[in-house]
């Protein structure tokens, strides 16, 4: 047992709830100083002891019995000992001590030196298999060859002045015959790379849902207007004949998309695409007011936007749920709109300020580095179990069309609407301190155009 | 006494027309072979008075012939100029390891090979008599 680590998270654990040291002492039956000595890691403690300590805090004893800590503070001394960080002097023999305190960072500390050490292991397998690769390696050879038969020729014609003019020809041919192959070798190699990208992209099963629904401008018609009594049996023949048809690389896939288009049908039952889309006319498509309208919430309101037939007469929407870390889990995809998987991170967006402020709705006009223009609606609500000291798990829903569409609806911008650049990723914003920029920004947009 | 020979050994027609070209304008005899086992029986038989020696070659390869020619008598000093590509560190190695004199890496500028022949002839001058 790590015993440097158990009395400190004691110590932790016990302020955390509130509880003074004769409190907890009194409660276990020994004495504050003995519990003392257990919290300043001076006393080692196992047994019923523990037991009874852990129970009073409200934890299970394997919690305190430090197994996992361990291996923690085995990996944060690996970390510290690399010779990279060794100038950082980490306080080593305080490890335990950092578990204990700070458990979330230890932990993420060791979690990014494990993501680091993979992705150090891939760039050197990448390395190798670049440096020993057949094809490669013969292909750089022919094309070197080649190059060397060009330059050689090339010389010999520009160096030797009295050369035959039957010679002469004959290299002429020969440099122009070698220029072919070259051009030749240059596109195999660049085939070669374009397959070899290609194979590293490899779709995830969501990646191929939203491929699914975006194929068909996600929306269903034939999971559309199905009444009567037998429905239910009716629309789960018709999910599984869509999805039979079509083409998944993954079960999973095959899966998500399946509960999709259950999802799908579920809300087109509920909000029958004439009546809605004539409410959504109405209400100048605004979600918040659709939501109240037809009793249905928030999130099922936007796919429902989104899922919008087609037609060049009323905007366009594209959906997508975004969970705590920022990742899109669901989306269905705009033609033309690049929105990044992991979107939150960047406090541009307009998806981390709806978390700020969480039930309410936020709405962010933004250009991106493409010139494309978009509006971009979010609702971010608490998903987490209610009560005190439970840590708040928010799901952003987020509506975005383009700006042009957006001027039909009830989120049209206006011109103190701050017009905001965002790139695709967000490390590679054109300019990340334009959004602080208190004076005209749209104008400023403008002129950068 | 006459033009010093040479043996070229190189498979690929391209790079043979103008390393020709240039050892005769330079002086010397050259016996082109394209294929690996010709071009060790040519040299262990009639030993020419320098071998430029391509890495890549049918039949066997360039490494092998030199390997071969380092242990038999007949061709034991035989200096040999190694033709390897640019890049492929691990043959230069290799090269100067199973006993080349030189190598060049291609692409090479004429002169420097030319120079390269015309050195090794030098330096063999003085075993020639008696090799």
């Amino acid at each position: 047992m790590n015993d440097a680590i158990l009395g400190t998270q004691i110590r932790e654990r016990r302020r955390q709830i509130g509880l003074t040291q004769v409190a907890l002492a009194r409660e276990i039956g020994i004495s504050a100083s003995y519990l003392n000595l257990i919290e300043a890691n001076k006393r080692r403690i196992a047994g019923q002891l523990l037991q009874r300590i852990a129970t009073a805090l409200g934890m299970d004893a394997e919690d305190l019995d430090g197994t996992d800590e361990r291996r923690l503070s085995q990996a944060l001394d690996g970390i510290a000992r690399q010779p990279a960080v060794q100038k950082f002097k980490a306080e080593i023999n305080r490890t335990g001590e950092m578990i204990g305190r700070f458990p979330g960072w230890a932990r993420t500390l060791a979690a990014i030196a494990d993501s680091e050490q993979s992705a150090q292991q891939t760039a050197r397998a990448m390395a190798d298999r670049l440096a020993h690769d057949p094809f490669l390696g013969e292909t750089v050879h022919h094309m070197l060859t080649r190059i060397a038969a060009i330059r050689s020729v090339a010389e010999i014609l520009t160096d030797v002045p009295d050369i035959e003019t039957e010679e002469r020809n004959g290299f002429n041919q020969l440099i122009a015959d070698e220029a072919r192959g070259l051009t030749d070798l240059a596109g195999a190699l660049a085939d070669y790379f374009d397959r070899a990208e290609e194979a590293e992209q490899t779709l995830t099963p969501r990646d191929e849902v939203q491929a699914f629904f975006a194929a068909r401008s996600n929306h269903i018609p034939e999971l559309e207007d199905i009444t009567g009594p037998d429905q239910e049996v009716r629309v789960s023949d018709i999910i599984q004949k869509i999805v039979r048809e079509t083409v998944f690389e993954t079960d999973m896939a095959r899966d998500l998309a399946a509960q999709a288009l259950l999802g799908y049908a579920f809300l087109a039952q509920q909000l029958p695409q004439q009546s809605f889309l004539q409410s959504a006319t109405d209400l100048g498509f605004d979600a918040e007011a659709l939501a109240q309208a037809t009793g249905m919430p928030l999130p099922g309101i936007c796919q429902r936007l989104a899922a919008l037939p087609p037609n060049t007469d009323r905007p366009r929407f594209g959906y997508l749920k975004a969970d705590a870390s920022g990742a899109i889990v669901q989306m269905l995809a705009l033609d033309g709109l690049p929105v990044p998987r992991y979107v939150a991170t960047s406090p541009l967006w307009v998806l981390y300020r709806a978390r700020q402020i969480p039930g309410q709705i936020v709405r962010q006009r933004a250009v991106f580095s493409n010139s494309i223009r978009v509006v971009f609606v979010a609702h971010a609500h608490n998903v987490a179990k209610p009560g005190f000291a439970q840590t708040p798990d928010y799901v952003t829903d987020m509506l975005f069309m383009s700006d042009e569409d957006a001027a039909k609806t009830a989120y049209a911008p206006d011109q103190s609407t701050p017009l905001e650049e965002i790139g695709p990723a967000a490390h590679l914003f054109p300019d990340a301190s334009f959004d602080q920029r208190a004076e005209h920004p749209f104008q400023a947009a403008e002129s950068r155009k | 006494m006459g033009s010093k020979r040479i043996l070229l050994a190189e498979d690929e027609p391209n790079i043979v027309a103008p390393l020709q070209y240039l050892l005769n304008r330079a002086g010397f005899d050259v016996d082109v072979h394209e294929d690996g086992h010709a071009a060790l029986q040519a040299a262990l038989e009639d030993p020419p008075d320098v071998m430029v020696l391509d890495v890549m070659l049918p039949g066997i390869d360039g490494f092998e012939i030199l390997s071969r020619l380092r242990n038999d008598q007949r061709s034991r000093n035989l200096p040999v100029l190694m033709l390897t590509a640019k890049g492929q560190r691990e043959d230069r190695e290799r090269a100067l390891k199973t006993g080349a004199n030189l190598f060049i890496t291609k692409p090479f500028a004429n002169a420097e090979l030319i120079a390269a022949v015309e050195q090794l002839v030098h330096d063999a001058q003085p075993d020639q008599a008696h090799g």
